[in-house]
């Protein structure tokens, strides 16, 4: 497989009133033709402003200082605006968390998805209309041509997600980005959903990054995981690799709390105790220290770099951490706990 | 009463039946608004009067009649004449069309200038907004009828030079006939004054709606600017427009009243409601019919199209329809 979108030290950060906030610190990493790669990580981590950033649709506070996002070779944060249209859309596709706001109240739905078929592919509008009415069909919604005229009102959540991933895989994008599109809707939609996603992804061979705080979505999807913890990746490992074997605290923390159906009832979940830092500025620490239990005096001083992790390298399996977590036996679930 | 009703529920079943849209939902809860629906009967009327008044009035506006002056209501003059000797009635129905043109052209100029204002100050932000958003403060900062006593003082004696340097250049009659100076004048004063509401709603609404999703979700499909304004952007922003637009016709038409009432609005021979009650009142206490009839009328205007107004909010705003 070959490299389709290639991120390097991509540096996003919002202008405040008083100086600026770090939202994304100089973070690289890749996607290959047809994976899926997940991003997980607590609200606030920088995952969807990167995601945002990737092809530049930040509100105007925001600024891309440093980086580049290349796709297939091409530096897409050096495009002009009208040929990052044609990216969008075009080759890059994305659904949003929020599917009951994310279609135009105002227009049919099939006007909507008609839209960039006519923009991005000069397809007639009445071509548009038929390959709409496929696309409904192919994403669960029978009668697709009978539903064209309706309105977004007329939809439930989970029938406006499908809408949206209808439209955002019209034009056949290399790459599908998935910002939390099942946080909004109900457990059993959830599942539909995201099984949708796997289907089209199976059948298109589209890459699609898939932005979650839902580790059990992660499992059941991913090909590949980012941890993104205060704008930074902590870690990065082949999906059943972070599971088994999660090298950095706050991958650890994240596990630990997450439920499980095999293991023994009548535990309690870890937290992890405390909040993410303010990133008012660059820290020359380790942004986790602070509620880690495996803290050394290093991390205090010291902001660590992602590297390959020790007997697992050749995985892709990267942390960025100071210490081998596994050589301490801290009484970690004591220190989680007690904060 | 129960025709009413019956109309009003079978509108609501076809709304339901079809497939809907906002606008055909929005139509069927202003329907079932009994107050809007009684606020559209005098303001279609005015609208038809305006168009058809010169072929319904029994008198020329202007006829005077020296032997039947100042005559109260009577079946030969139904609401008498004036001191000239001219019909009251015909002249109220004319009245209707200068009320009419007046609502119409201000708000339309209004609403044009406000729509690019507004639009270029919410989407391009920056500089360009400080400055709309300071040109509508000064120009909120005057008092209206002040402003337009100003404009009519300063403007009305160049224009309509500038109208007879045009007739005998052109020779072509139109520069002869000096009622347009008014009428310019008082539609410019009225779009001066009533610009900045526009533009400052507009500005709000665009501000409100290029943060919400749909339009994000536009953008990330590729989406020009163009057709995002003019898709999803102003459609979404139309319907306070709406109800602004009605309430500002009424507005514009009682302000034309007030500037005929002090002398700067549209001058005679144009039969024009202010005018019309201000020359009544001289003598309201011998010949109150001269009153009566245009107040009576800018009464009944003014209330429907407030009314109007408030069923179009409620129609269209979707906090209001509670599921």
């Amino acid at each position: 497989m070959s490299v389709l979108l290639d991120v390097q030290e991509l540096q996003t950060r919002f202008q405040v009133r008083k100086g600026y906030v770090y939202a994304v610190n100089g973070i690289s990493f890749t996607l290959e033709e047809g994976e899926t790669l997940a991003v997980v990580g607590e609200s606030g981590c920088g995952k969807s402003v990167t995601m945002l950033s990737l092809v530049r649709l930040l509100p105007p506070a925001a600024s891309i200082e440093n980086g580049k996002v290349l796709l297939r070779g091409e530096d897409l944060l050096e495009l002009n605006l009208r040929q990052l249209r044609d990216v969008r859309g075009g080759e890059v596709g994305m659904i949003f968390q929020d599917p009951m706001t994310s279609l135009n109240p105002f227009i049919n739905i099939g006007t909507q998805m008609a839209e960039p078929l006519v923009y991005h592919r000069g397809m007639s509008k009445s071509d548009a209309l038929a390959r709409s009415a496929e696309l409904l069909e192919m994403v669960g919604i029978p009668d697709g041509e009978a539903r064209l005229r309706e309105y977004p009102h007329q939809f439930s959540g989970g029938m406006r997600q499908r809408v949206m991933i209808a439209m955002s895989m019209s034009c056949e994008p290399a790459v599908l980005i998935a910002d939390e599109p099942t946080t909004a809707l109900d457990v059993t939609i959830q599942a539909q959903i995201v099984d949708l996603v796997k289907e089209l992804r199976d059948r298109s061979g589209v890459a699609v990054i898939w932005i979650t705080h839902d580790l059990s979505v992660v499992a059941g999807i991913a090909d590949r995981v980012i941890v993104m913890y205060a704008g930074y990746i902590v870690e990065e490992a082949p999906v059943d690799a972070l599971f088994e074997d999660p090298r950095h605290p706050y991958t650890v923390g994240l596990m630990g709390a997450l439920p499980s159906l095999t293991g023994e009832t009548g535990t309690r979940l870890t937290t992890i105790g405390g909040s993410p830092p303010d990133l008012i500025e660059l820290p020359d620490f380790c942004p986790f220290h602070p509620r880690c239990p495996y803290a050394i005096d290093r991390c205090r001083k010291e902001n660590p770099m992602l590297e390959p992790v020790a007997e697992a390298s050749d995985r892709g399996h990267r942390a960025a951490c100071w210490v081998d977590i596994r050589d301490v036996s801290v009484s970690s679930e004591a220190g989680v706990a007690a904060d | 009463m129960t025709t009413q009703e019956i109309a009003v529920t079978s509108e609501i079943e076809i709304a339901e039946a079809s497939p809907t849209n906002l606008w055909r939902d929005a139509l069927a809860r202003l329907a079932a608004n009994r107050l809007a629906l009684v606020a559209i009967l005098p303001i279609v009327l005015l609208f038809f009067i305006a168009a058809f008044g010169p072929y319904l009035t029994p008198y020329d506006f202007l006829a005077q009649d020296f032997t039947a002056r100042l005559v109260s209501p009577s079946s030969e003059h139904w609401l008498g004449t004036d001191e000239l000797g001219r019909d009251v009635f015909s002249r109220i129905l004319y009245g209707a069309r200068t009320a009419v043109s007046v609502g119409l052209v201000s708000t339309a100029i209004s609403l044009v200038v406000g729509l690019v204002m507004g639009s270029l100050a919410g989407y391009l932000g920056g500089r360009v907004d400080m400055l709309v958003v300071w040109l509508t403060d000064v120009t909120r900062s005057m008092p209206a009828l002040l402003l337009a006593i100003v404009i009519n003082l300063t403007l009305k004696v160049p224009l309509e030079a500038w109208m007879e340097q045009m007739y005998l250049a052109t020779k072509n009659t139109f520069f002869r006939q000096t009622m347009w100076v008014d009428l310019v004048l008082v539609f410019g004063a009225l779009a001066l004054i009533q610009w900045p509401g526009y533009a400052r709603l507009i500005r709000g609404q665009i501000l409100s709606i290029r943060s919400r999703n749909y339009v994000l979700a536009a953008r990330a499909l590729g989406m020009p600017t163009g057709r995002i304004l003019t898709r999803y952007v102003i459609p979404n922003a139309m319907g306070p427009l709406i109800v602004a637009v009605s309430a500002g016709m009424g507005g514009a038409m009682v302000l034309e009243s007030a500037f005929s009432f002090l002398g700067v609005g549209v001058q005679l021979p144009i039969p024009s409601w202010g005018k019309m009650i201000s020359d009544g009142l001289r003598m309201w206490q011998t010949h109150p019919h001269l009153l009566v009839g245009p107040a009576v009328m800018m009464a009944v205007i003014t209330v429907s199209f407030a009314w109007l107004g408030d069923g179009l909010n409620d129609a269209l705003n979707p906090r209001q329809w509670g599921g």
